[in-house]
């Protein structure tokens, strides 16, 4: 099983599942770097959104997508993020076909706010097919019972060779 | 009569210490041929058990057989300080085992910048693979921009036993194994190596295991090595077959681009 372990973040991968913790480059108004972990059942495209653009539409019914937000500190506070740490145990009824980015058939999705470790987050899953649900979603519990989240990190791009 | 009798007892006292001290002395031989391991010992004691055969080790110890077509999935780090997983395990998966100081791995490194180049290869999910950052300098990758996934990880040229870099790994996810591998000058030839593994690959109807294209499926190490001489034995390719050994470049491309070392071919 590989770990993912980057930005304050370790998660260990359940079988099938791939995976990246990575940091937008910050944008021309002096945004702070936002970590994003995005884990998938499928070959995540080189290039796909924040919440799953470009990857959601290429996903089989078995598939799952998942990704992991973070927030500025000036959202730390706020009555969304009140729940403290991530969310677990997840149900099929917490699915909804309702509940997504981009709505495609078939599919269905959950988003919960939560603060951990000082840092505010948003963890947004799809299932493939919401009729599998029943199927797909321990799998989403299993990656989220063994993430990890720590306090805030510095941007490390550029970290020099040692 | 007197003085020969005593002369002759002398005599034969002195013929007894001879005889005693070698005696002992072919004893003490004895004991020590014995002790060294090369004692007779009693022929009418049981045989001793035979000792246990050791090999002598002559030299560094050989590295493992080579087990060909084992996968693995690839997680590491980027060059950036991401941390970055592949799955190998759907679909075809190409990975580029490069380095930043090989002169061969530039042309590799500006093919995977390019969308043109890749798009040599549909389908194919490409992925380049360095070593670790123990063992290379982000920077120095991170300044080689490739467009496809960089993942630094020196765990994954131990789990594909990269000979050197610029190295090549097909990997067919749906048969969970390797298809084709090998080195390259160019992606050119890359793109060819993948061509040839994918028509090489055997369809489905092929793996019944009894023999045929699809007999090494999923064998490993020895098992693997007797399957594919068994394979080249029914094609006709006999032990010393000249095919088997392959004097350049040109032997082992159909049609190696100009310029190509070993070739005789002008650029």
């Amino acid at each position: 099983m590989a770990t993912l372990r980057a930005h304050g973040i370790v998660a260990p991968l359940p079988a099938g599942f791939e995976g990246r913790i990575f940091q937008r480059t910050p944008g021309p108004h002096g945004d702070v770097p936002r970590t994003v972990a995005q884990f998938a059942t499928f070959p995540l495209p080189d290039e796909v959104g924040d919440f799953g653009g470009g990857g959601v539409t290429v996903m089989g019914p078995t598939d799952i997508f998942c990704t992991l937000f973070e927030f500025g500190p000036e959202s730390l506070g706020a009555a969304r993020f009140a729940r403290s740490g991530a969310p677990s145990d997840l149900t099929p009824a917490d699915f909804r076909t309702t509940v997504l980015r981009r709505g495609l058939a078939g599919q269905s999705g959950t988003q919960w706010f939560f603060t951990a470790s000082g840092r505010p987050f948003t963890f947004y899953a799809v299932l493939g097919a919401n009729a599998l649900a029943a199927r797909l979603v321990p799998r989403v519990n299993e990656l989220l019972a063994g993430l990890q989240i720590g306090g805030p990190v510095p941007s490390t791009p550029g970290t020099p060779w040692s | 009569m007197l003085a020969l009798v005593i002369t002759e007892s002398v005599v034969i006292v002195l013929l007894a210490v001879l005889v005693a001290g070698l005696l002992r002395s072919h004893a003490d031989i004895l004991r020590a041929l014995h002790s060294l391991g090369a004692g007779v010992g009693d022929p009418a004691a049981p045989l001793d058990p035979p000792a246990t055969a050791r090999p002598v080790s002559i030299g560094p110890p050989l590295p493992p057989e080579r087990r060909a077509s084992s996968v693995h999935d690839v997680s590491g780090v980027t060059p950036d300080g991401d941390a970055l997983a592949v799955t190998v395990g759907r679909g075809r998966t190409l990975l580029a085992f490069l380095s930043s100081g090989c002169t061969t791995c530039g042309a590799f490194w500006s093919a995977f910048a390019d969308p043109a180049i890749r798009r040599q290869l549909p389908g194919v999910r490409m992925v380049v693979v360095t070593k670790g950052p123990d063992l290379e300098s982000p920077p120095e990758i991170r300044r080689r921009s490739a467009r496809v996934p960089v993942l630094m990880s020196s765990e994954a040229w131990n789990n594909y036993e990269v000979p050197g870099s610029p190295f090549f790994v097909l990997v067919d996810g749906g048969q969970g194994r390797r298809i084709g591998e090998g080195v390259a000058n160019t992606f050119d030839q890359v793109a060819d190596l993948v061509r040839r593994a994918e028509g090489d690959a055997p369809q489905p109807a092929d793996r019944s295991g009894s023999g045929g294209a699809g007999s090494s499926i999923n064998l490993d190490g020895p098992a693997r090595e007797s399957a594919n001489d068994a394979e080249l034995r029914r094609a006709g390719i006999l032990p010393g077959d000249p095919s088997l050994y392959p004097r350049s470049l040109a032997d082992v491309f159909a049609d190696p681009p100009p310029g190509t070392p070993g070739t005789g071919r002008p650029a």
